[in-house]
């Protein structure tokens, strides 16, 4: 299997687009095309092999299910996680033969989506940086009253920095895959300590995008309990996702309901009958 | 005395595109959103105000720098429609007044935004999007596309409207008690998926070569006591590391990889792999 430059053209295209910043946008771009599984729908369709596509997106989707960018921070480009990482990844499981849909094959997305995801920090701040060219002609034009051009500013010229920056590694680096990925099983055979290690770190990862989740959510230590809770009902009693959210709402509802009597009750004295809250009526004494 | 100005809906609904398609389009470190700001403000400044030297003027408010969370940050962009319309009508709104109201507000929603959309919201439908997947079926991501776009637009346009309808108001229904107590019972939802995805989607297994000297496999005896005992190890490890030690994600990683290797070393961890 290899990777022909019309692929590699659209690879390149799709990463201007999911970039953050990108130029489709945040809902559409980064938040839908730069997430990892849409990403592995899209190179797999692309690649001729959506199921491959799929499996490769699902595994590094899991590293980064949680990528918050608080304040601008990055700690991992999802251009390069979703449009270099996850092609290269197809091309090293088709051509070393493992199954797709294995654990080894996931752990071997995960780490080159994450190796890849890190190095690709570089093409973010080069792309920010780039940005600053047309602000800067931006304000000028502010300046001169010439408002119409600040569509061009916001709109039309980070398309220059993103070919530089998105459309042009991702060309170059998935064109050269086959060579890279053949590379790899010359010199770095599977029972050998480098593989191996790649594979163990590629199921170590996911922890590190879920502990970012935790760290968002958790406010005090009774908090973990929830946390446990939800685990439990996955590891143990064998819910999916669907049931663990839907058994999540029925407890969140609970908890919704005391705490707003609580509030009720707090501002009982003071706002006598005439505010009672709507759906608390009863309760109020 | 002349006409209410009143923004048209066309006007008001381009305000709203050119911010949901343009808010980080042309980020920098520097003005970070401010750009998308300003042609969210475009279409309003050029129908509220006839003269060219007005409208820049006008626009020139909106020049500081802005940066919150996208999505939720919709709100505060209509928030200032309705005061730039208010302004226009005479009202004695300064710069500084706008400003400091935009100001007040980017902090608090970008601390919303960022633990209920991408901290619960997003992983959510993710987890579910995965969950959706298994066997390489494309059912998962479709649903994440249609259901998180869905959600985004009718989600944006409200908040957008709202904004501009109650103005300051409309934030403190996002802010007030009973905002907290729904927002804290939805956080609580996410915690608990976030534990049914690290169950579900995370798989660490030690060496299958690892054999206790009664005979048992060790992996087996791990099972026993809890099920998926290391991936929850793992989370703890990697929570308490970057929360406690405020070790950043990137190093966090590099530690996993040490761990990884020596691991390996000392045969605790094998893939047990061929070509």
């Amino acid at each position: 299997m290899a990777i022909n430059a019309f692929q590699a053209a659209l690879f390149g295209l799709f990463a201007c687009l999911a970039s953050l910043p990108g130029m489709g946008g945040t809902t559409i771009g980064n938040y839908t095309l730069g997430r990892p599984l849409v990403a592995g729908l899209i190179v797999g369709i692309i690649m001729g092999d959506m199921q491959t596509g799929i499996l490769v997106g699902a595994a590094i989707q899991v590293v980064y299910i949680a990528l918050v960018t608080p304040g601008g921070t990055v700690s991992a480009d999802v251009r390069a996680v979703s449009y270099i990482g996850i092609p290269l990844a197809i091309l090293a499981i088709k051509n070393s033969g493992i199954d797709p849909a294995s654990a080894e094959a996931a752990g071997m997305a995960a780490s080159l989506g994450a190796a890849v995801g890190t190095l690709g920090t570089v093409l973010f701040y080069g792309t920010a940086t780039i940005n600053l060219v047309w602000q800067g002609m931006g304000w000028k034009w502010l300046e001169k009253g010439d408002l119409h051009k600040l569509y061009l500013v916001n709109n039309v010229l980070p398309w220059i920095g993103h070919i530089v920056c998105s459309f042009l590694p991702t060309f170059i680096i998935t064109m050269g895959g086959t060579a890279m990925v053949d590379l790899m099983k010359t010199y770095m055979p599977m029972d050998g300590i480098a593989m191996k290690t790649l594979f163990t770190v590629g199921s170590l990862l996911p922890t590190v995008g879920i502990a970012i989740l935790l760290k968002q959510v958790i406010s005090k230590p009774t908090d973990f309990l929830t946390f446990f809770f939800g685990f439990t009902l996955s590891a143990v009693m064998g819910c999916n996702l669907i049931a663990a959210a839907g058994i999540g709402c029925f407890f969140a509802l609970i908890n919704y309901e005391i705490a707003s009597l609580k509030i009720d009750l707090a501002n009982a004295p003071k706002a006598a009958i005439a505010s009672g809250s709507d759906d608390e009526e009863e309760e109020d004494i | 005395m002349a006409e209410k100005k009143k923004l048209s809906k066309k006007t008001l609904a381009k305000s709203f595109r050119n911010w949901s398609y343009g808010n980080l389009t042309c980020f920098s470190q520097e003005h970070m959103q401010t750009f998308g700001y300003l042609c969210a403000m475009l279409p309003i400044v050029e129908e509220l105000y006839d003269t060219p030297e007005e409208q820049k003027q006008a626009l020139q408010t909106y020049s500081a720098f802005f940066n919150t969370e996208p999505q939720i940050g919709t709100m505060i962009v209509g928030v200032t429609a309705g005061l730039e319309e208010a302004r226009a009508n005479g009202e004695a709104i300064d710069d500084d007044a706008i400003n400091g109201i935009r100001a007040g507000l980017m902090g608090p929603l970008a601390g919303l935004g960022d633990s209920l959309i991408v901290g619960t919201l997003i992983p959510i439908l993710l987890g579910i999007a995965l969950g959706l997947s298994t066997g390489g079926s494309p059912l998962g991501a479709i649903f994440y596309i249609v259901v998180w776009n869905l959600l985004m637009f009718l989600g944006m346009r409200f908040a957008y409207n709202q904004g501009y309808e109650l103005g300051g108001k409309a934030v403190e229904a996002l802010v007030g008690p009973k905002a907290k107590a729904l927002r804290d019972s939805i956080v609580m939802v996410g915690t608990m998926v976030i534990g049914a995805v690290g169950a579900t989607w995370v798989s660490i297994t030690c060496s299958p070569n690892l054999v206790l000297p009664g005979g048992g496999k060790f992996q087996d005896t791990l099972d026993g006591i809890y099920p998926h005992l290391l991936p929850m190890v793992f989370i703890i490890f990697c929570w308490y590391m970057m929360t406690k030690k405020k070790v950043n994600p990137i190093v966090m990683m590099l530690i996993l990889v040490v761990i990884a290797f020596v691991g390996v070393l000392i045969g605790f961890f094998d893939p047990a792999l061929s070509y």
